[in-house]
């Protein structure tokens, strides 16, 4: 035995040492009844403590190379920005002045904008705080875009926050350490995020692709997207606040596995390859200022008193319909209704057909407006016979039922600038 | 290549190194790995670990010690991902004890035999990941076997200009 594992040693240590491994993958994999297999979505203990282990042993390293490289480009940044400072100054300045302004514009439309989301009862999350972070590190792996933050429990960061930076969305925090965290970035295959295309409104889900470029999937063939169309978030993830921006399409592809439906490839708006700071959403819970909150109130109040109106109304007429006699009974079969009815007498029925139409039938009638100028018989002109073509003249005493004699055109039957054919035989003298 | 036979493997030279040495290239390699796809992006075409696997496993020419040095820098690297760990340990265990198997075998010291082996133990250890990922943990992965192609050709340079580098820091007799 003992010459077996001299002799066989190193394949022996080998295969332990994988069998291990392989017993330890099993253990973090699960099978769905559907048949396919996932990982947990939250680490186990004894997972999340090796990745605590190995994010101990990195961190500290990345935290000092990063410091250091950030002292140097400060270092040389500050000589650079001495340079020229009044000249940017001035600019700076203007800009302010033009920013106050467009600020004062947008928070009248920012107010009234809450007013109407109020009496809608529509609370849209706004961000209302915000940590920022410095990435120090990565994943190391093409396979797993994830990367480290320098803040972490220490400053209360909990899973599924929204990480953000000033030009559009990142990721989401996955894990959280004592003083780091780690982010998911929106290109990793595993990601996931709810968007909608700005112009068209197509919604879909953002997720990364092997080479870590952002696409959306789920979305059926249509012609209306365009390249350069804006892509935000849809807000229906519970992670990130409703359109913040996420980037603009880059190209449409068929999707190779789903016929009718496309891959939306996008051009993300915040460099995911070259993050420094980022910004963690620490709350998305609406929370307004005095004002505000006094507008919404005011709002909340007169929506009630609408609401109230329209209910005052609803009542009031159930209770007509109650007492008035209806034609449809709810409670009744149809062969049964009242307007099925023979011997209810209430009841206008239509009046019945003629076997010989003629010009006396209801919806006969010929009238001078609809009677043809040119035709001495009415009924010919009413069966469109080819008659000779001669002035129409009008026989008093002779028109249908209904019909106005020329000369006694009610106001508001013609217009005062037209004349009817009858009214164009009439002698002057008759006028 | 040149083989060897088995006479030829007692005049072979055993690599050593320093404690430090063995201590601190593994721990740089990791922490460069996962600080350097900061700063090239998306240009980080290598696996530093791997590189450093392979080095030692072919200097030291012990199996058992290629097994073990793989099988660390590949669990570390995956507890630094948000994947299963251990799929990179079982890539990296297999390529280090390849890797020491060949070094008793063949001539390390040639640096085109170097690269060769980088560039294959890379796309294996790539080809190993992707077996159990997919065939046997039955996870759902998009891969882009490009992507591992770039990979092996940037460990391949790596090893071209680190590994005379790795070779001055050995203890000579």
């Amino acid at each position: 035995m003992d010459s077996f594992f001299a002799r066989y040693r190193n394949l022996v240590v080998l295969a332990v040492v994988l069998v291990a491994q392989i017993m330890g993958l099993a253990i973090q994999v699960r099978r769905f009844a559907g048949g396919h297999n996932t990982l947990d979505v939250r680490d186990g203990s004894g997972v999340r403590l090796i990745r605590l282990w190995a994010e101990a042993v990195v961190s500290p390293f990345e935290r000092g190379i990063h410091g250091t490289g950030l002292t140097a480009s400060d270092l040389w940044s500050n000589y650079a920005d001495l340079r020229n400072v009044r000249k940017q100054n001035q600019q700076l300045q203007q800009t302010i002045d033009r920013l106050r302004l467009e600020q004062a514009a947008l928070l009248e439309d920012a107010k009234q904008g809450q007013r109407l989301q109020a009496l809608l009862n529509f609370q849209q999350k706004y961000i209302y705080s915000t940590l920022a972070a410095q990435v120090i590190g990565s994943s190391g792996s093409e396979l797993s875009h994830v990367f480290y933050i320098d803040k972490g429990e220490d400053y209360n960061l909990k899973p599924d926050m929204a990480v953000i930076t000033g030009d559009g969305i990142v990721g989401k925090v996955r894990d959280v350490f004592p003083h780091t965290a780690q982010v998911l970035a929106i290109n990793d295959q595993t990601s996931g995020a709810g968007v909608i295309l700005a112009t068209t409104r197509i919604r879909g889900i953002l997720r990364g692709d092997p080479s870590g470029r952002l696409m959306v999937v789920g979305v059926l063939s249509d012609e209306r997207i365009q390249q350069g169309e804006a892509v935000a978030t849809a807000g229906g993830d519970l992670i990130f606040p409703r359109g913040l921006p996420v980037g603009v399409v880059d190209k449409v592809t068929r999707d190779p596995v789903h016929d009718g439906f496309i891959d939306i490839m996008v051009k993300p708006a915040a460099h995911l390859d070259r993050l420094d700071e980022v910004m963690v959403i620490t709350s998305t819970q609406p929370r307004f200022n005095d004002q505000q909150q006094k507008d919404i109130d005011t709002s909340q109040a007169e929506k009630g008193a609408d609401a109230q109106a329209i209910r005052d109304q609803l009542k009031a007429s159930q209770i007509m319909a109650e007492h008035l006699p209806g034609l449809i009974d709810p409670n009744l079969p149809p062969d049964q209704q009242p307007l099925n009815d023979s011997s209810n007498p209430s009841i206008i029925k239509p009046p019945p057909q003629p076997l010989h139409p003629d010009r006396f039938t209801p919806g006969n009638a010929v009238t001078p407006a609809t009677s043809a100028p040119d035709s001495t018989d009415s009924n010919a002109a009413a069966t469109g016979s080819q008659g000779q073509r001669r002035p129409a003249i009008a026989r008093p005493g002779t028109a249908a039922p209904g019909q106005t004699k020329p000369g006694q055109a009610k106001p508001n039957q013609a217009a005062p600038n037209k004349t009817t054919p009858a009214q164009k035989a009439q002698p002057q003298g008759n006028r | 290549m040149k083989l060897l036979g088995a006479n030829d493997r007692r005049d072979m030279e055993i690599h050593r190194y320093p404690v430090l040495v063995y201590a601190l290239v593994p721990l740089v390699a990791l922490v460069l790995q996962a600080w350097l796809p900061r700063v090239l992006g998306q240009y980080a075409y290598f696996d530093l670990p791997l590189v450093v696997t392979i080095y030692f496993a072919l200097g030291r020419r012990s199996p058992i010690q290629g097994t073990l040095m793989g099988a660390a820098m590949g669990l570390f690297e995956d507890a630094l991902t948000h994947h299963a760990i251990g799929v990179n340990g079982v890539a990296k265990t297999a390529v280090g004890f390849i890797a020491a198997s060949t070094g008793i075998r063949i001539d390390v010291e040639n640096h085109a035999i170097r690269v060769i082996l980088n560039f294959a133990l890379s796309l294996l250890a790539s080809a190993i990941y992707y077996g159990v990922y997919r065939g046997m943990l039955g996870l759902d992965l998009k891969w882009s076997w490009f992507t591992q192609l770039f990979i092996a050709i940037g460990n391949a340079v790596i090893a071209l200009v680190l590994f005379p580098f790795l070779d001055r820091l050995q203890i000579r007799d």
